[in-house]
């Protein structure tokens, strides 16, 4: 399939033509030419498979990536299949996204990493397992890293299940020098955390909800940094929600060590206030925090000490949502909405550039993937979308298997119009 | 004749290059004996020797005490599993006793780093380290160092690579030891979490690759593999260390060198090695253990005869 984007304005720093509206020509999967105006006749060598998109106020960018999506499959399949999910990845815009390893069984052996890539080959995303860090996912022992990391496995974490022992921890980054492999942790101390349903805060308080208190992410993050220095390998930190986590990252990158980080994408707009009467839609983890911390947040998406803008896309179904606030369990479904809610929130706060390096160029960067930028001879890796479009984010956008979203009914601001990735055109 | 420059053999890093040469030269001559008809000197007659082991051990307590028959030496034995320290007597408190009953040198294995050390400082006798925890094996050490000079013509010069769990493996200091005081250039290999922290203060560089250390090494000596140590695996499975690490006849028929391998025993048969390598031309492990009684009857014979100076 041959497909002409007509003046694209490409968002891609790495591109020669970025910030210019150009005609894009894609021929068998690559880009084959990018001109002021291409005619499409002239090109066309097979006419009937041919494909000109035109678009007012058409934007291009290399292909968006998520860096934290659960797919349920393996083992919750009643709220996501790897089908699914990837659906909803191509309706937000995404061509890659890399599966948190919350499943049953676990992701901590190489059949399993080769299970999911299987599985996933003929999807037009591309999707990265991660491993598991420890068997089970239950913090006692490390998986056959090297082994894994040989069937493509990139990154290992067990996420929400934050690794508690600090030995293990250790044992695992040091044993990951060796292959290369990314460590990723969700910096969130149990102990300190372990009953609580949100932010400690003025919120909890006049609920009476039992709180997550900022040093249980702040003393794990400081560990973290200490084993890091300690082992020189490479650690990512994920889902940052706190001001002082922000900082302590920052002396650390400051001090050359090999970190990266992320931010979950609504812990940049939305507050403990608006868990307002005990809203299970915003019950998520790390819990939602105060203004202060979303200033801060920003301010480090801007001077990179957080990489990273993940969707954190949660499928839950209704019974483990539609329960007492103690009893639901945390998440949200991110991939359909982000776009529309990172032009609307974000956008004009950090620009459209840079929000582009924080779904799309960094995530890659993070996993030492290839680059994909959009140049001539390259293989088309590509979103489109509209920053300005406005329009209702309703049910019927929602790919997911799951509707765990306080966002239907909301206005948003930014669309994704599609994508092409492994010579696919996926129109929205 | 030359003597010792120490007392106890503690360790090897208390030893001098000289020390060790003079170690081999008896060995060598204890080897001579060891293989004719009549295998017993008379040479420690009036010496008795404790056997002091306070953790489980094959080969170096049967190596001890073989060594200690053939120099016609009284010996007594005292393992940890029938001693009065499981009735929580002191170490000092036992071997004071056993002293008492005119005893001259103490052969001890002991599981805590530096036991062997603190005991030379506190009683009367001769101390001989048979494995203090994660410090030294010295005579492990010596008989490795022993054997490649038996193969090579020397010791100088010749290029080792010790491969496995580095960190908690008291050969592995020792034979860095020893080798380097000998002129050899060692190099350590395993998963970086099997490697101590500072590493490089013993100047020995680390390969994480395995096909890169054999293609560096004269010799390859092979630790014992050991997947649990204080409730922490230290790396996932003897499966993937197998995979990585482990020696089979395939990995050297690709070298274009051909090396020794040695290996302290017992072996993960299977694991660190495999048999196809383990009973092939290129092991000497058999050998490492026959000089093992030479070099301890050389150890032993040296320190009595300083006794009696």
């Amino acid at each position: 399939m041959n497909i002409l984007l007509k003046s694209a304005k490409i968002i891609d720093p790495n591109s020669k033509f970025n910030n210019e509206i150009m005609d894009v020509y894609i021929k068998d999967g690559k880009i084959d030419q990018i001109a002021k105006s291409i005619n499409y006749k002239e090109k066309s060598d097979t006419k009937n498979s041919d494909i000109e998109f035109t678009y007012e106020n058409l934007h291009i960018s290399p292909g968006w990536f998520d860096l934290h999506a659960n797919f349920g499959e393996p083992g919750f399949e009643h709220n996501e299949t790897l089908d699914t999910g990837c659906n909803a990845a191509v309706k937000g815009g995404f061509t890659g996204v890399m599966l948190m390893p919350n499943n049953i069984p676990s992701i901590d052996n190489r059949s399993m990493i080769d299970a999911i890539l299987n599985k996933t080959s003929n999807l037009v995303v591309d999707v990265l397992p991660a491993g598991n860090i420890t068997q089970n996912s239950i913090g006692d022992s490390i998986v056959e890293m090297h082994d894994m990391a040989e069937g493509g496995c990139k990154a290992f974490t067990d996420d929400k299940n934050s690794l508690m022992r600090n030995d293990v921890m250790k044992v695992a980054m040091l044993y990951s020098i060796d292959c290369n492999a990314l460590i990723m942790n969700y910096p969130n101390d149990v102990s300190l955390s372990k009953n609580g349903v949100m932010h400690e805060g003025k919120t909890s308080t006049r609920l009476g909800l039992v709180g997550i208190p900022y040093m249980a992410e702040a003393m794990m993050v400081d560990r973290d940094i200490n084993l890091l220095e300690y082992a020189n390998s490479r650690l990512h930190l994920s889902y940052i929600s706190t001001k002082d986590s922000v900082n302590k990252i920052k002396i650390a990158k400051r001090k050359g060590l090999t970190i990266t980080a992320d931010v979950a994408l609504h812990n940049l707009f939305l507050t403990e206030n608006d868990i307002n009467n005990f809203d299970t839609r915003y019950k998520v983890l790390p819990p939602l925090r105060e203004n202060e911390d979303i200033n801060v947040l920003i301010k480090a998406l801007k001077d990179n000490t957080i990489d990273v803008i993940s969707s954190d896309h949660t499928p839950i179904s209704d019974e483990h949502k539609k329960v007492e606030f103690d009893n639901a369990l945390n998440g949200i479904i991110g991939l359909e909405s982000a776009f529309g809610l990172l032009c609307k929130y974000i956008v004009p706060k950090i620009g459209l550039s840079l929000l582009i390096e924080k779904i799309s160029i960094n995530p890659r960067k993070v996993l030492q993937l290839p680059q994909i930028s959009i140049n001539i001879g390259n293989t088309a890796n590509i979103t489109l979308f509209d920053p300005e479009k406005e329009w209702e984010f309703t049910a019927d956008d929602i790919k997911s298997k799951s509707l765990n979203t306080p966002f239907i009914g909301t206005k948003m601001r930014g669309k994704a119009l599609g994508i092409i990735n492994k010579g696919i055109f996926k129109v929205n | 004749m030359s003597i010792l420059s120490v007392n106890h053999l503690l360790g090897i890093k208390y030893l001098k290059p000289s020390d060790i040469d003079l170690i081999f030269k008896t060995a060598d001559n204890f080897k001579k004996i060891l293989n004719q008809p009549i295998k017993k000197v008379p040479s420690l007659r009036d010496i008795s020797i404790a056997n002091l082991f306070f953790e489980d051990s094959t080969r170096t307590k049967l190596s001890f005490e073989l060594a200690e028959k053939r120099l016609s030496a009284e010996i007594i034995n005292l393992s940890s599993t029938s001693s009065s320290v499981k009735k929580g007597e002191t170490l000092l408190d036992t071997v004071n006793n056993i002293l008492a009953m005119k005893v001259d040198i103490i052969v001890l294995r002991h599981p805590n780093p530096g036991a062997s050390v603190f005991l030379s400082r506190n009683v009367d006798a001769k101390i001989v380290n048979a494995g203090d925890g994660t410090h030294e094996h010295p005579t492990q050490a010596l008989l490795d160092a022993y054997s490649i000079r038996e193969k090579f013509g020397n010791v100088n010069g010749r290029k080792v690579v010790i491969i496995g769990d580095i960190l908690h493996s008291r050969v592995a200091l020792s034979n860095i030891y020893c080798l380097q005081k000998l002129g050899a250039e060692v190099r350590v290999c395993g998963p970086s979490s099997l490697m101590p922290k500072h590493l490089n203060s013993l100047n020995v560089e680390h390969f994480s690759n395995l096909d890169e250390a054999l293609e560096w090494c004269d010799i390859a000596n092979i630790l014992r593999i050991q997947l649990e140590r204080q409730n922490l695996n230290y790396f996932p499975s003897l499966r993937e260390y197998s995979m990585r690490y482990g020696i089979n006849k395939k990995i050297l028929d690709k070298l274009t060198n051909d090396i020794v391998i040695m290996h302290p025993g017992p072996i993960n048969r299977g694991v660190e090695l495999s048999s196809d390598v383990a009973d092939s031309k290129h092991s000497i492990i058999l050998n490492q253990v026959e000089n093992g009684v030479a070099i301890r009857m050389a150890v032993l014979y040296l320190l009595a005869l300083k006794k009696s100076n």
